[in-house]
């Protein structure tokens, strides 16, 4: 068999994977929070735990898993080769962790001095990163779908670091700034203009590649990631502007193009030609079930006054689209990206003398599966929680701890198998041991 | 070179990743310096391009009107 890689153009398998081990961490801590501030943090969106714990989810887990992602994707579905993968890759990294730490720190103490360090580390990270891909993507004409939406990604990226950098530094509350309303934008670019977009784009390939469907329908993929930034964009402006009527229209549009591509995504879904669904597929109908969840619950608030004036529905709408939606997907994501990557490294190694060993054996299927009900077990503690937070806001902390402490420990696995295996090439005369647990 | 004529062809469609990948580059060692390889595929395979650029190959890449990519390949002239 022929080499597969050039060094000199692929990310080493360094680059993304430093990144995919660390946002487990920040899920682990996210739970360890729940435990530490008790029910008290699901009083309301707007105690400095419950925004420390968003955070914690958004900035600690979410932003590692994306970049993590975007560096290995940009090359292999769009041909765009990120110059000095691994130096990106490793400032990236050096710069958001403690930043989103930081972060962490600020929204829980409201010292001005944590949150200004935070704002500083996170703008120079992705300021970084944003420099890197934008450099690698110019000139990559955009002769899919996927790589519209990768570039417009970029953009929500840009718009919620920024308008969120701009809270930090407001949170003190001398700056006149009108808070809740940069507060909706930035929360509605983070998981619509940035979260929504660059899932939608990899849906669009993943999705048929992985699950073995049928595409998406052309006006969707052709249409999504511009009608969503033009919705969004409009939206941002009318509330800013303070027009109440026309911003309850757009926000609506913006919250049913959500709805309509996780419906979409369960009807391509159902058309899979695998003959029985694997744990990654079961986390995308569950990503796109509670993603509709929370449409649903949104649309139930906005015309139900006496739902509305409840503290419970945006947290039950957070807990849905972060734990439930978004994170659901990327855990999915992580279970083929990361065996993937493994077995392309390791066939690279191989030069053609030696095969890699199959995909499958990276990580046991036994494994993801008892994950996932681990996951599933702490997605529906925490929504629990949110009802009864005096009795389930301890299990739902220990369970959320509990499943991303496995997901690190299946992740770990794949490290050192790929370890093993590549010790293996590079010295198959020598007696190794295999690691524990994995081969 | 022209697709219809390929001495060997792949239908990568309806193949779970990597499989299509490493037929592929079992097929490669296969063809002749005269001979052609077809590969259908539902999308653009960058991460082939780059194989077959280390290993002295060339390609033409067509799509067809329902998305099918087709990626023609032989040998690069010596």
């Amino acid at each position: 068999m022929q080499a597969l890689l050039s060094f000199e153009q692929a990310p080493p398998i360094a680059a993304p994977f430093r990144f995919f081990l660390t946002a487990p961490l920040f899920a682990i801590l996210a739970g360890t929070l729940l435990l530490w501030s008790g029910p008290e943090l699901l009083a309301s969106r707007w105690t400095p735990s419950a925004l420390a714990l968003t955070h914690l989810i958004t900035v600690g887990f979410m932003l590692q898993v994306m970049l993590g992602a975007m560096i290995q994707i940009l090359p292999v579905v769009a041909g765009a080769n990120m110059a000095r993968p691994l130096l990106v890759s490793s400032l990236v990294h050096a710069a958001i962790v403690p930043g989103a730490l930081l972060l962490t720190a600020g929204l829980l103490t409201s010292q001005p001095l944590v949150l200004r360090l935070a704002v500083l580390l996170l703008g120079i990270g992705i300021a970084l990163f944003l420099g890197a891909a934008g450099h690698a993507l110019v000139g990559v004409r955009s002769t899919n779908p996927t790589i519209q939406g990768l570039k417009l990604a970029l953009i929500g990226l840009a718009v919620t670091a920024g308008l969120g950098m701009l809270l930090a530094v407001a949170r003190d509350g001398s700056s006149g700034l009108p808070v809740l309303q940069l507060t909706a934008i930035h929360l509605g670019w983070g998981l619509v203009g940035w979260g929504g977009i660059l899932l939608a784009a990899v849906a669009l390939v993943v999705v048929p590649m992985f699950q073995i469907t049928p595409p998406f329908p052309a006006w969707f993929a052709h249409g999504f990631s511009w009608s969503v930034l033009a919705v969004l964009s409009s939206w941002s402006i009318v509330v800013g502007a303070g027009w109440q009527r026309p911003s309850a229209v757009l926000a609506a549009a913006v919250v049913l193009t959500v709805a309509v591509f996780a419906a979409l995504t369960l009807q391509v879904q159902r058309r899979s030609k695998r003959a029985r669904f694997d744990a990654s597929q079961y986390y995308w109908r569950l990503a796109m079930l509670c993603l509709l969840a929370a449409c649903a619950l949104w649309f139930a608030a906005d015309s139900l006054p006496a739902l509305a004036q409840r503290q419970e529905w945006p947290l039950l709408c957070g807990v849905l689209a972060l734990l439930g939606g978004f994170m659901s997907v990327m855990v999915g994501m992580l279970y083929k990206i990361v065996p993937f990557l493994v077995w392309l490294h390791l066939q690279n190694l191989g030069d053609g003398r030696v095969a890699a060993p199959s995909m499958n054996k990276v990580i046991a299927a036994r494994q993801i599966d008892r994950q996932l009900y681990a996951h599933v077990a702490s997605l529906v503690l925490l929504l629990a929680a949110v009802i009864w937070p005096e009795w389930f806001t301890y299990p739902a902390g220990i369970a959320l701890a509990l499943a991303n402490v496995w997901l690190l420990y299946n992740l770990l696995t794949a490290v050192a198998f790929y370890r093993y295996q590549r010790l293996k090439m590079v010295a198959p005369t020598l007696a190794i041991p295999p690691p524990q647990g994995t081969c | 070179m022209t697709p219809s004529n390929a001495d060997i062809v792949i239908d990568g469609r309806g193949l779970e990743p990597p499989e299509p990948l490493v037929r592929t580059l079992e097929a490669l060692d296969q063809i002749g310096p005269a001979e052609t390889l077809l590969v259908l595929l539902p999308h653009e395979p960058y991460p082939l391009y780059r194989a077959l650029k280390l290993n002295g190959f060339s390609w033409q890449t067509t799509r067809r009107p329902d998305g099918t990519v087709e990626v023609l390949i032989q040998h690069q002239p010596q």
